[in-house]
């Protein structure tokens, strides 16, 4: 025996096929024409959109749309600020919102898991046979929140700066970690914030958080010497297997060295 | 006036492929059926996001296939065949061009047929498998974004990627795993570039096609709702016998004033 809920849908559904057949129009010629126009629109936009992006660069200067294609892939830099595609924003900003490494799961994959799951499953919670919108209450204020907050994030993510942008930070460290009146500490600094470590580790508070690369502010409480650091920063996974850090050799011997003497210097925020 | 017996003859001639094709298949009755099949009366401009949706993806499919015909997936050649694709090869800026745009299109319109189902409350009852099979094709066209965008080998596509990678490997339990097994060694290299060519020329787009037929045959035989605020909505409720009351009342009260309308 149907419950009553399961009889009513029944009924409703059995009434919406008696409807159509008795009062609805035929598939062909009218609503595929409707179709069939949107088609050519979405074809037409494509078109319209490659031809801009190629009609618009001008002697190797990036059109309205963006340059043909960017730099080769160079597994070397150490400064490239990496950016997904613009759908990808929003995920890529919700990282930056959890500033503490334990958290950083939540934004990676405990909370659009979540949405996903909540998406997929909504036929499911949201039974009311109701469609009109304005009689969905809760649904309508949902898809608000939705709209706005997927919004705000792709624009965060689409304006966000980080790495470079550290070099800013420098005299707070310099105070923090107890380094302002020692002028080769403070130039060595400004060369550790122009580097690019700031694009995966973090340091007192600045830097990128998504990449659960570990933290630099106690790097040299782990006594780990300037030798050791040396090697690690020319070839991170003879030191640390596994390691995905790429290879900051390019940097040389002296830079390298006077990284090294700071992060050994770096013993958290002095009280 | 009778058909002569030639006409009768060339007619009989001219649909034979028809008839033979039918007595086989019964495919010609279906797309019959399939064509002259009733929708409701009062759809919407709004109910042809699906097909334009179908039409970008149509459009990825063609582009791509033509695009694969010139790009080689290895590091040290993806780049230059980028480059000759948009620059050499006879209308290839063209072909790219749609592919990369026709990309951010198609995400668009998935985004937007989304929205519409949403706003028409199209979910319900008995739609549930429609709705879960769009969010599943959602969630892999966005996974072609993911790994098409590598393909161009330049620096956007490898950075992006990187951190992509450390963002799966985040996940518990199975996040390393995936992470080791996209990248496929201890850097972003060769291996890396071709698992994503393959996944996204082969694996990720026979999903989608596959769950494009099964989603478009739920639609075509569950039928698509009318508006919800349509007057004449196809499977408004009707209380027989008894004064609808509440909005069914002033439903029916538009009902009634529209086929007044019609009437005069």
């Amino acid at each position: 025996m149907a419950s009553k809920k399961v009889q009513e849908d029944r009924d409703a559904f059995k009434r919406y096929k008696e409807d159509v057949k008795k009062e609805g129009k035929p598939f062909f010629p009218y609503a595929i024409f409707h179709d069939t126009v949107m088609s050519f629109v979405v074809v037409a936009v494509i078109i319209g959109l490659a031809v801009i992006w190629k009609f618009t660069v001008d002697d190797g200067q990036p059109g309205a749309l963006g340059p043909l294609y960017e730099k080769e892939a160079d597994p070397g830099t150490t400064n490239f600020i990496p950016r997904p595609d613009w759908f990808f924003y929003f995920l890529f900003y919700l990282l930056r919102i959890f500033k503490w490494p334990e958290s950083v799961v939540l934004g990676t994959v405990g909370i659009p898991t979540l949405l996903l799951i909540l998406l997929i499953m909504l036929p499911f919670y949201d039974r009311r046979p109701e469609r009109l919108l304005l009689r969905r209450p809760v649904a309508f204020v949902a898809a608000i929140l939705v709209v706005i907050s997927m919004g705000v994030l792709t624009w965060k993510g689409a304006t966000a700066k980080e790495g470079s942008e550290a070099v800013g930070e420098v005299p707070t460290w310099a105070k923090e970690q107890g380094f302002a009146d020692n002028a080769v500490a403070v130039e060595v600094a400004t060369l550790f914030a122009e580097s690019g470590c700031l694009n995966c580790h973090v340091y007192l508070g600045a830097g990128g958080q998504n990449l659960g690369a570990p933290e630099l502010t106690e790097e040299g409480l782990k006594n780990r010497g300037i030798e050791w650091q040396v090697a690690h920063l020319k070839n991170p996974s003879s030191k640390v297997p596994g390691s995905p850090m790429p290879s900051f050799a390019d940097l040389g011997d002296e830079n390298l060295t006077k990284i090294a003497t700071f992060l050994e210097a770096s013993k958290g925020p002095q009280k | 006036m009778a058909k002569s017996a030639r006409q009768a003859q060339i007619e009989k001639a001219a649909l034979y492929p028809l008839d033979w094709t039918e007595e086989r298949t019964g495919l010609v009755g279906y797309t019959k059926w399939f064509l002259f099949r009733n929708v409701p009366r009062d759809v919407n401009w709004m109910q042809t996001l699906g097909a334009a949706t179908l039409t970008a993806f149509i459009v990825q499919a063609t582009t791509g296939v033509f695009l694969a015909m010139y790009y080689k997936p290895d590091p040290d050649s993806a780049y230059a065949s980028i480059q000759n694709i948009t620059n050499e090869v006879t209308l290839g800026w063209l072909v790219r061009g749609m592919h990369k745009w026709g990309a951010s299109l198609f995400i668009i319109l998935m985004f937007l047929h989304m929205a519409r189902t949403f706003m028409f409350g199209a979910y319900k009852y008995p739609r549930e498998l429609n709705w879960i099979t769009g969010v599943i094709l959602l969630v892999m066209g966005m996974a072609e974004g993911f790994t098409g965008y590598l393909l161009p080998w330049d620096q956007t596509a490898y950075w992006a990627t990187v951190v992509g990678i450390n963002i799966n490997a985040t996940a518990p339990i199975a996040g390393p795993f995936i992470a080791q097994f996209l990248q496929g060694g201890a850097q972003i290299g060769p291996d890396t570039l071709s698992k994503f060519y393959s996944l996204h020329m082969l694996v990720i787009p026979g999903g989608i096609m596959a769950l494009i037929g099964l989603h478009m045959y739920l639609v075509i035989r569950l039928g698509v709702t009318s508006p919800p605020w349509s007057p004449t909505a196809a499977g408004r409720p009707r209380d027989e016998g008894e004064e609808p009351q509440g909005y069914g009342a002033y439903r029916e009260g538009l009902i009634r004033e529209h086929e007044e309308d019609k009437a005069s």
